[in-house]
């Protein structure tokens, strides 16, 4: 089954950032062969092609708030998320990771989107 | 004294194409670097997700959607939940084939550019739309 990471890209806050430079590194890293992601504004407007990504994929959100936009979304477009990841509460388990701003996450916002990429390739599946 | 509502930048900030990226850069810098006092911005998909106090974003500010492709799906899902847009700015304007894969440091340049454009382009509106409703 295909691997499909959505973030929220959230522009008011550096979570929205996180969850964006998360998916570069799933997608456009190493794991870029296993990994691909769907523009969530795609998913709002029903895009019929987008929709039948998400129906057909194992879906992992990366939310930047708890308003947890990406994964409404997604349900919207019918997905069923087997991770639904709030980069908040992963900062939560190492505050020394924190993002700087929306503009430039810094080096611990880089650390703590690595966490986030630890997360989704070793724990795949089971939402802790 | 008048009021002069701010003006609302809504960026699709699409994640599978790399005219998203330019569109979120585009925002940023009006928001953060050219008109930070007379902007304010919402996350898109608040429009869905949010309770519906987001919905009244687009009635309450005049709204200028920043799209990076031609489907145009930043004002689209502004007019389908909140209200129609002022301007739409769509980055397919200002560049080929905006989805298409972007490798290298050759194309940094070409790209920051472009950001720099579409953001002066979205300044621009903004003094319009803020001097026409004085």
């Amino acid at each position: 089954m295909k691997k499909v990471v959505v973030p929220c890209s959230g522009i008011g806050k550096a979570f929205g950032a996180v969850s964006r430079e998360t998916t570069h590194l799933l997608t456009q890293g190493m794991h870029s062969t296993d990994y691909r992601t769907v523009c969530l504004p795609l998913l709002m407007t029903d895009d019929t092609e987008a929709r039948q990504v998400i129906e057909e994929s194992e879906v992992y959100v990366v939310d930047g708030c708890p308003m947890k936009c990406a994964s409404v979304v997604v349900k919207h477009a019918g997905g069923k998320p087997v991770m639904e990841i709030i980069v908040p509460k992963v900062l939560a388990v190492n505050k020394d990771h924190r993002p700087a701003t929306v503009l430039d996450i810094g080096e611990g916002g880089r650390l703590l989107c690595e966490d986030i990429v630890r997360i989704i390739i070793e724990r795949g599946g089971k939402d802790e | 004294m008048s009021f002069t509502p701010k003006v609302g930048i809504v960026s699709c900030s699409g994640e599978d194409c790399f005219g998203g990226g330019v569109s979120r850069m585009a925002t940023l810098e009006v928001l953060h670097r050219l008109r930070p006092t007379d902007t304010v911005t919402i996350c898109l998909p608040l429009f869905l997700a949010g309770s519906g106090g987001e919905r009244e974003f687009a009635k309450s500010f005049p709204t200028i959607t920043v799209d990076g492709c031609a489907k145009m799906c930043a004002a689209k899902g502004t007019a389908k939940y909140s209200s129609e847009p002022a301007v739409r700015i769509n980055v397919s304007d200002y560049m080929d084939d905006p989805c298409s894969k972007v490798d290298g440091v050759a194309k940094a340049g070409e790209v920051s550019v472009v950001v720099r454009r579409v953001a002066s382009d979205i300044a621009s509106h903004v003094d319009r739309l803020r001097s026409q409703w004085r």
